[in-house]
């Protein structure tokens, strides 16, 4: 007797949809708006279609001395200009997102604050592609440069980076004021993520403006908890709450620093940080994150081809 | 529903007997209750009480061993579909490919890398597991070879590939007494294969298209007598592995399919994506994994990423106690205390790296706990410190006597003074303030 | 002074005879949102005289209506004001400024409007609200009496000159409107929801000198159903017109619409930082010390009606520091006087315990114990820097400032050194310390009808959710239901959240239908059930940092605790880190569970079962450890025989051992019924 198997499928909350990005039409000058998150399920469990299909998105920064060399010398001086760099990783990488850090605000004493502006506005113009713009780590400059990266992106639906518990109010207040959306990290933990959430929602942000980052670790530095947060976060967003239920941004950014990587023999190395970002990237798609993070263009490729093998070419799978 | 420990009890005999090797029936109910333990262990057990246990304590995914000796593996007794209900118990073992129509220098080579072939990481050797052998020739006696030649330079758990019966015998005739891994018994040659399996006491993969009839497949073959059975969804793309190992496993865990219970082949050459079906095979509820040759970074990744998702997520992975240093340190670079849990010694070793001062750090043993939870439960205490200064002879590495504690730790700092007799400085909660720290307070 | 009532009720009319006088077309340049105020009221776009009568007429002759016309007609005849005064102010600045209200840079807005009576009380008050980061607007003469008076006024010193009449100050309801539209999703017209919305979020409030004219007063009072509180100076008197004297205007508007200043620094010679915790202070490097057995000493942090606290207030009665000879010791109370809206006598005591932490925070100082057996010390270094005894008030005041801002309104401490008034306030204090013990032991789950939850082990334990009650503390043994209650208070959206029991569904198990909601809930679905009193049904889970295990021992009908120091074996056969391997990570495990050691002393311990006599084994260590309670108890119970049958690990290895001692020693479990 032939008998059925069926999956068994328990779900009855959705993941909100967030959209990123703002075409001429819209007020802005990005080529698309895109939506992020949405679905009911978990990527191939549950039966139905495994929702949105998972976007890449290629990091880059404005002062290339705090970022890995393992890039900066495969990309050359391009990396000297922020827009330069914009440009070529549009044209050559071909990523879904931008993802601008303004490392430059680490510097100890940073104060300038025009240059900053010009330097958004420079990437801006120089690329086309929806961005993610992530600002100061450091709360006594956080209130000028979110001020900067909201005023600059205006009308453009950037997303903005990044919201900590006890280091909110700045990056929600640029989101509110001008229009974007926030990611909102949280140490691994799936209660404080949901706690930073209520935080964003009393201040005035709305639910679809926020995006999850669990914070993910590098593989072999904590991987593992990120891993099970992720897939604890869409777990309870599915279960129904709704304070969890928003799409999630992975990005392993110490897979280049770890000393696997960096201590590679010279040979390998560039392999080394491809194979590590790319393993990590496809275990936290189907973890659920909606949007993953790469730095080494040449993870781009692989990655693509694995997401587009899981989700079909087009996406979406309905 | 898997049955509680108490529940568990009231079926035992309760009289403390030990001869299950425990000393009391609670405890022997415990270990059942948690899968650790064997039914058949407990010798009066009456027959009502043995067919309600027996299907309930018995794990819902099989125990199947691999090969033989030293690098020997097992596969399977899962429980639970997502890590953090409790935790993946058995890691996948990862299989590198020959063929048969290689020469046998060419094979060995692959059989090398694969015996030497190892990453050393938190203190463990992280290896690949053997090899698959693949009969392409289609001749039972170049597969014979083939296998010889793998024996002949390691003994390390096989998979023989090889679809024709006689063909299938050939090899096991060279290794059949090792434990290999047969593969793979479909609906056609499923009595053939299963002979075999029943002969040489080889474990048996079963492929079969749709999950429907590989739960057919499976109860078949367990009734010919195989002894221990894999299963193959015969997965021609990611997405198609994703879909029906999750299936699988989620009706195997439930117990709703209890035929498809049975740990998951997956061979990631047929994707052509082979890095992306690794990562997620070992994600996703692989237990053998077939691969081509890997290069040092693709090894390194997936070894790496199976330790991370078969951590039990509920205990902290522990670094070994001791001195490690940081770049080149010097007699007066500054020591930092932390604690073994690995995340707190990671991440602290990344900042302090990014801070380009040479420094040592000293990890004491605190049970995996991080620093708050350590502190907290007094695991992190100033007498812990004081004989890990000794124990580890940091006072003949640097001149200085200052250790530098995490800002959490600051409630003890006073304590470790008066028993240690160094200095303390107390450093920063997070790590990431570290690089400040050491400009401000360490120059100084 | 001008009685309002009257004022405005004249005034009405002389608006309306204004509104009448507008002609042609005018608009506000710069903004999206039209004439904001009557936008967001109205949802219409007014452009000409007749919409704006018709608006007015429409709002049941609203006065906000009525002025931000007028304005905006007098602004497109005669053109924008002179400098500096700013007239309306456009969108892309006032984006800039809600985004500062977000991001806390500025902390509310407030009005200065009319003719202050001397210039150096405008600026006195500028001046203040600079202090605080209130962005300050204003409008009329008060402009002029302060650049007269050398008071730079712009954007860029927080003080905004909207124009020369009082009638100007409409803006700063246009601001207001606009962001309500901007940052708080509100409709244009949406009445209800702007009402709403400026009531509770906009922290907005104004201050009015003489000089306003009728028509004017008629529209500042309009502001007060915005929930936007009008502090008078001088000059009014009536409706909901705030009487104050110039120097308590600003505190008074901060304290009517809840806006607090955080100060991270505090002004003492003495750093001040939990790195300096763990720093003892030795024999050696004291100067003074107080309390230890060596002198008097006590702490008490008391709750006080708002007119008994001038925050910030320290007083020293006795001998300060220089009257003191090095190396002495001497008597010292500390009372902490506290008043907050939501603060309630049950926080005493765990506010009370911070002093312990917040004198620790100290460089030069150091803090043991509690209650009047503390024991404080001040170190050589610190008094070197010049730290006074009166430093340690300012340190305790701003450490509870900082950390418990919603909490408390208002903290004075006093700190007493005179022997003899010590010991006559340690008497008193000694009888609140009773009282206190009194409330708090005789605290029963019957008695409140709100639990709290922690979740916070949710980390590694998914689906583990403790549910603490008066009578059964949080299994980790470091968080009671009052600790619970506060950290709720204080953080809302925390790991602590109340549990309301909800109707009864098994009094002896403890199982309640709230509990059980919330448990099923915050579990993510996984735990149906919980019943709070008993170990063998449905029992709560556990996470992994439980103080002890009981756990049942069948062959003898009762229950053993083994605690997390004792690393043997039980008579069960399983050592605690075996037992806490099994049962943790947020499973429910019948006939096992992790527990406090506080937990074992409350009557609801074992209570389905059958209470204490139960207990038949625990390690010698903790059954030393809790003796002196556990006899009273037992004592009370009138069984206090029972403690000597309890075995121990000297008494009983093995499960054989623990059966033939219980029957020497004739426990009363063995006579109770069998468990299972």
């Amino acid at each position: 007797m032939p008998m059925k198997v069926d999956i068994i499928s328990e779900w009855t909350g959705e993941i909100g949809e967030v959209t990123i990005g703002a075409t001429k039409k819209e007020g802005g000058s990005r080529c698309a708006a895109i939506v992020i998150g949405g679905g009911s399920g978990f990527p191939f469990l549950g039966g139905s279609a495994p929702g949105r299909k998972p976007l890449i998105a290629f990091e880059f920064c404005d002062d290339p001395k705090l970022w890995s060399p393992i890039v900066t010398e495969l990309e050359g001086d391009v990396v000297n200009d922020a827009g330069d760099w914009a440009a070529r990783v549009e044209e050559l990488h071909r990523p879904d997102l931008l993802r601008f850090y303004l490392t430059s605000t680490r510097r100890r004493g940073f104060q300038d604050f025009s240059q900053l502006r010009r330097t958004v506005e420079e990437v801006l113009e120089r690329s086309t592609l929806p961005l993610i713009v992530e600002g100061s780590i450091d709360p006594a400059i956080d209130s000028e440069t979110f001020l900067c990266c909201g005023e600059a992106g205006e009308g453009e639906r950037l997303l903005l980076g990044t919201a900590e518990e006890g280091r909110y109010r700045s990056v929600a207040a640029a989101a509110m004021a001008y229009g974007h959306s926030v990611i909102a990290q949280s140490p691994i933990d799936v209660n404080l993520a949901k706690q930073l959430n209520i935080l964003l929602r009393e201040t005035g942000v709305p639910h679809d403006r926020i995006v999850i980052d669990p914070y993910t670790g590098a593989l072999g530095y904590g991987f593992e908890y990120s891993y099970s947060a992720m897939e604890r976060i869409r777990f309870a967003a599915l279960k129904g709450d709704e304070d969890l239920a928003m799409p999630m941004i992975s990005s392993a950014i110490d897979s280049l620093n770890i000393k696997e990587v960096r201590e590679a023999d010279p040979g390998q190395r560039g392999e080394m940080a491809v194979k590590w970002e790319l393993y990590t990237a496809v275990s936290s798609v189907i973890a659920g994150a909606s949007v993953v993070c790469v730095r080494h263009p040449e993870t781009i490729v692989p990655l693509r081809s694995a997401i587009d093998s899981l989700w079909g070419k087009t996406g979406g799978g309905d | 529903m898997a049955l509680k420990a108490l529940d568990i009890y009231k079926l035992l005999p309760k009289k403390n007997c030990k001869e299950c090797g425990e000393p009391t029936c609670l405890t022997f109910a415990m270990k059942l209750a948690a899968g650790k333990a064997d039914i058949e262990k407990c010798p009066y057990l009456d027959e009502e009480a043995r067919r309600i246990l027996g299907a309930s304590t018995k794990p819902p995914i099989q125990l199947v061993k691999i090969g033989v000796g030293e690098r020997s593996f097992a596969v399977g007794d899962e429980f639970v579909q997502f890590r953090h209900e409790k935790t993946f118990n058995h890691q996948p073992g990862i299989l590198v490919a020959v063929s048969d129509l290689w020469p046998d220098d060419r094979i060995q080579d692959v059989v090398r890398e694969v015996r030497d072939g190892v990453l050393v990481r938190i203190g463990t050797d992280l290896r690949l597991d053997g090899i698959a052998i693949r009969c392409e020739s289609g001749s039972a006696e170049e597969f014979s070879r083939a296998v010889a030649a793998v024996e002949a330079k390691a003994d390390l758990p096989e998979v023989l590939m090889a679809a024709d019966p006689v063909v299938m015998e050939a090899g096991l005739s060279v290794c059949g007494a090792f434990r290999p891994l047969i593969y793979a018994a479909t609906h056609e040659n499923y009595q053939g294969m299963c002979a075999l399996a029943r002969k040489f006491g080889c474990p048996l993969t079963i492929r079969a298209e749709s999950l429907e009839s590989m739960a057919e497949l499976s109860a078949l073959a367990a009734k010919e007598g195989a002894p221990a059975l894999l299963i193959d969804p015969s997965a021609a793309t990611l997405s198609d592995y994703v879909k029906k190992a999750t299936a699988i496993r989620q009706n195997a865990v439930s117990k709703t399919v209890p035929d498809l219970g049975y740990p998951i082949f997956f061979d990631t050459t047929v994707t052509g994506m082979q890095d992306a079906a690794l990562a997620l095979g070992v994600d996703k509820y692989a237990s053998v994994l077939v691969c081509d040759r890997l290069s040092i970074p693709s090894r390194n990744a997936l070894l790496t990423l199976r330790q991370n998702i078969y951590t039990d997520p509920q205990k902290p992975i522990q670094m070994n106690p001791g001195i490690y240093r940081v770049g080149e340190p010097v007699r007066d670079s500054p020591v930092f205390l932390s604690v073994n849990f690995s995340l707190t010694y990671f991440t602290l070793q990344g900042y302090l790296e990014a801070s380009g001062v040479p420094c040592y750090m000293l990890v004491v043993d605190t049970e995996g706990y991080s620093v708050l939870t350590a502190v907290a439960g007094g695991k992190l205490n100033e007498t812990l410190v004081a004989e890990s200064i000794k124990k580890t002879g940091l006072e003949s590495e640097v001149d200085h006597r200052t250790l530098i504690i995490p800002g959490y730790a600051a409630p003890l700092s006073g304590k470790i003074e008066d028993e240690s007799g160094w200095k303390v400085l107390v450093g920063p909660r997070d790590a990431a303030g570290v690089a400040e720290f050491l400009e401000k307070e360490w120059k100084k | 002074m001008q009685d309002v009532e009257k004022s405005s009720f004249s005034g009405k009319a002389e608006l309306l005879k204004m509104l009448d006088g507008i002609e042609g077309e005018f608009s506000y340049e710069g903004t999206a949102y039209h004439l904001p105020v009557t936008y967001a009221i109205t949802g219409r776009a007014i452009h000409t005289g007749d919409e704006a009568r018709s608006a007015y007429e429409d709002t049941g002759g609203n006065p906000l209506v009525a002025a931000e016309c007028i304005t905006s007609f007098e602004q497109a005849k005669h053109g924008k004001e002179e400098d500096p005064y700013t007239g309306f102010i456009v969108d892309s600045v006032l984006r800039k400024l809600g985004y500062s209200l977000v991001d806390g840079s500025i902390l509310g807005l407030a009005l200065l409007a009319g003719t202050p009576p001397r210039p150096d009380t405008a600026a006195a008050i500028c001046r203040e609200l600079q202090e605080k980061y209130i962005l300050t607007f204003l409008a009329g003469d008060v402009i002029s009496s302060l650049m007269e008076s050398g008071v730079k006024v712009g954007a860029e010193y927080r003080l905004v000159p909207l124009g020369k009449k009082p009638l100007r100050g409409i803006h700063f309801i246009d601001i207001i409107a606009r962001v309500a539209m901007m940052f708080g999703g509100v409709a244009p017209g949406d009445t209800d929801r702007l009402l709403r919305y400026a009531q509770e979020r906009a922290r907005a409030f104004v201050i009015v000198f003489s000089g306003l004219d009728e028509p004017e007063i008629e529209v500042y009072d309009t502001f007060s159903l915005l929930g936007i509180p009008i502090l008078s100076v001088d000059g009014y008197d009536g409706r909901e017109w705030v009487q104050v004297e110039a120097g308590d205007a600003v505190g008074k508007g901060l304290d009517l619409k809840g806006i607090k200043v955080t100060v991270t620094a505090i002004p003492i010679p003495m750093a001040c930082s939990p790195a300096f915790e763990g720093k003892s202070i030795r024999k050696e490097e004291m100067f003074v010390e107080f309390g230890g057995g060596r002198s008097p000493a006590f702490e008490l942090l008391r709750s006080r009606p708002a007119e008994e606290v001038t925050d910030g207030k320290v007083t020293v009665i006795g001998p300060e520091i220089e009257d003191i000879r090095e190396g002495s010791a001497v008597p010292l109370a500390i009372i902490v006087d506290v008043y907050g809206k939501t603060m309630k006598k049950d926080y005493e005591p765990v506010l009370e315990r911070r002093i312990h932490n917040f004198v620790n925070y100290g460089e030069g100082t150091w803090h043991v114990a509690q209650r009047d057996l503390v024991w404080v010390r001040i170190s050589k270094e610190a008094v070197a820097h010049g730290v006074r005894i009166e430093h340690l008030g300012e340190l305790i005041a701003a450490k509870f400032r900082i950390d418990f801002p919603d909490l408390l309104d208002a903290i004075q401490v006093t700190l007493i050194t005179d022997e003899k008034k010590v010991l006559e306030a340690k008497g008193e204090a000694g009888l609140i310390y009773e009282e206190r013990d009194e409330r708090i032991r005789g605290m029963k789950d019957t008695d409140v009808d709100t639990f709290y939850s922690c979740t916070l082990c949710q980390t590694f334990a998914p689906n583990h959710v403790c549910i603490i009650t008066p009578e059964r503390p949080a299994l980790c043994g470091a968080i009671t239901w009052l600790d619970g209650k506060i950290a709720y208070e204080i953080s809302p959206s925390g790991a602590n959240q109340p549990v309301l029991k909800g109707d009864m569904i098994d009094e002896v198990r403890g199982e309640f239908e709230g509990v059980n909601r919330f448990v099923k809930k915050a579990s993510h679905g996984e735990v149906d059930r919980c019943s709070l009193y008993s170990i063998l049904e449905y029992p709560m889970t556990c996470c992994g940092c439980f103080e002890c295990i009981a756990v049942m021992v069948p062959e003898v009908n009762g229950f053993l605790i083994v605690n997390r120091e004792f690393t043997g074996e039980t008579p069960s056969g399983m050592t605690f880190s075996t037992l806490a391997g099994t049962i943790g990570g947020g499973a429910q495990t019948p006939g096992f569970a992790g527990i406090s050691k506080g937990y074992i002393l409350s009557d609801r311990f074992l209570q389905a079962e059958g209470g204490i006599e139960r207990l038949v084994w625990m390690p010698s260590l903790l059954k030393e450890e809790l003796h002196d309670r556990l006899v009273q108890k037992l004592k009370e119970g009138g069984i206090e025989s029972l403690f000597d049958k309890i075995a121990d690990e000297e008494k009983a290895v093995a499960l054989e051992d623990l059966i033939e001692y219980l029957a020497r020693v004739d426990h009363p479990a063995l006579g109770m019924p069998p468990l299972i």
